[in-house]
């Protein structure tokens, strides 16, 4: 078990590489959390006028919220979901 | 010379090791480096344990409790003692006996201290003050371990502890995230049963409707069949109790029911599509047993058709606000079971539909 010291150093930077390599695996292996935001889709029974706005605490499905803007008839939330948070890359 | 030195330190390095190996050190040190990053772990527990605790808190102040810490206290340790299994007769009966027994106390408990706060409402709390059960459970089992792996040495504990800790900090992540919803009031993907139920008596015409037990039972004339739809009573955070209703109603009906079909969220395996739908045979409910028993019981004994209806999702989209994917599966699957009560069964006949879930967000 005779090295020269050319060798050891060449054998520590091979062992630092493989460790950098595999930390930045590890790292790269973590999926990134897609944020989520609740939305609620309100709709017109009269005309069927439909739009897809922010939720407010509090909200359910079927609660009678505000006036359509197109005919004056009730607007009933008719679904409350989460979308993705598309990140827009500048 | 240089080299000699080199040579000289490569062999020391070399005795040192095996010394190590052989006396079992390098197990203490590996020991250390586990229990170093249990530690870190468990101390973003604590942190997440807080936090929640901290919302819950707020809740009840805005409900005007002033000192809301003794209800905290009292609901996070609160539990329920298993019924003894080595006897199984009457098990079940003991289980929901200890189940419904268990609901009111906690139900009680928080209704004593926010006595003026809509049913709505102190639903909302009830499940703020579990989560934060759940969450001071799990924090108090890893720390068990921990400690317990430190002080007797058991570095084979501490392995184990070390190696399920990033599936029990993804729980904790899921139950930390799931108070979102949970306070706010959005329906979670959990809810999808119960919307499936809502969308068909949306559809048909309402012949009468009664609440019993927390559970919503719906008569009404769709598709030229008379359909009962059984879900829990909305829009708060409540499961009700569908098979104990089913069962009353089967006996009511003296078992007069063409169809049952349930409908309800299901676990999906890693690498299953969210939001897929599956058709099947049996009781779609993940109750720890009376429920599901009650169903089985009412269709074995006027040996009624019982089918199910699932929709896929893991647990963090079950108890999260409900994605956008398993809405639409939901409008899906209304069409779906649609189809199943036309196919199996003859105009005029006697359905009933149950929408298992939580009904959070979603009336009727
Ligand atoms: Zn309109």
């Amino acid at each position: 078990m005779i090295f020269d010291q050319n060798t050891m150093l060449i054998l520590t930077l091979i062992a630092l590489a493989i460790l950098v390599i595999q930390l930045y695996m590890e790292y790269r292996r973590k999926p990134k959390q897609a944020k989520y935001i609740p939305k609620e889709v309100i709709v017109c029974k009269k005309c069927g006028y439909e739009a897809e706005r922010d939720y407010e605490p509090g909200d359910f499905i079927s609660l009678v919220k505000g006036k359509c803007p197109k005919c004056g008839g009730e607007l009933v939330i008719k679904a409350i979901y989460s979308v993705k948070l598309e990140e827009r890359k500048t | 010379m240089a080299t000699d030195w080199v040579s000289l330190a490569t062999q020391l390095i070399w005795i040192i090791l095996f010394i190590l190996i052989f006396t079992g050190a390098n197990q203490k040190i590996q020991m250390r480096l586990w229990s170093y990053d249990i530690r870190n772990k468990l101390s973003v527990i604590k942190s997440y344990l807080e936090q929640d605790r901290a919302r819950v808190e707020r809740q009840l102040k805005n409900l005007g409790v002033k000192s809301p810490d003794l209800l905290i206290k009292r609901a996070m340790d609160f539990f329920i003692i298993q019924p003894v299994d080595i006897e199984p007769t009457d098990i079940i009966k003991r289980l929901e006996h200890l189940i419904i027994t268990g609901d009111k106390s906690f139900r009680k408990m928080v209704e004593q201290v926010i006595p003026t706060s809509t049913k709505y409402e102190r639903s909302l709390v009830e499940t703020g003050l579990s989560i934060v059960g759940v969450m001071n459970q799990i924090y108090k089992i890893v720390r068990h371990y921990l400690l317990s792996g430190e002080k007797e040495n058991n570095w084979i504990l501490l392995m184990q502890l070390e190696m399920s800790m990033p599936q029990i900090m993804r729980i904790v992540e899921t139950y930390h995230k799931s108070l979102d919803a949970f306070l706010t009031g959005t329906p979670i993907g959990d809810s999808v049963g119960p919307l499936v139920a809502y969308r068909l008596i949306e559809l048909g015409k309402v012949i009468s409707k009664k609440v019993v037990e927390d559970t919503s039972i719906t008569e009404l004339w769709l598709d030229d069949r008379r359909i009962y739809v059984i879900k829990a009573e909305g829009p708060g955070s409540n499961v009700g109790r569908p098979g104990r209703v089913l069962y009353d109603l089967v006996e009511e009906l003296k078992g007069g029911v063409d169809l049952v079909i349930t409908i309800d969220a299901a676990l999906k395996l890693e690498g299953e599509e969210t939001g897929e739908i599956a058709e099947g045979i049996g009781a779609a409910i993940g109750d720890p047993g009376p429920e599901k028993i009650a169903i089985e019981r009412a269709t074995t004994k006027y040996g009624i058709p019982l089918k199910a209806l699932v929709i896929k999702m893991d647990l963090g989209e079950a108890i999260h606000t409900m994605k956008k994917e398993i809405y639409e599966a939901g409008e899906k699957a209304l069409e779906y079971v649609r189809r199943i009560i036309i196919e199996s069964t003859k105009p005029k006949s006697t359905i009933i539909v149950a929408g298992i879930g939580n009904t959070l967000g979603v009336p009727g």
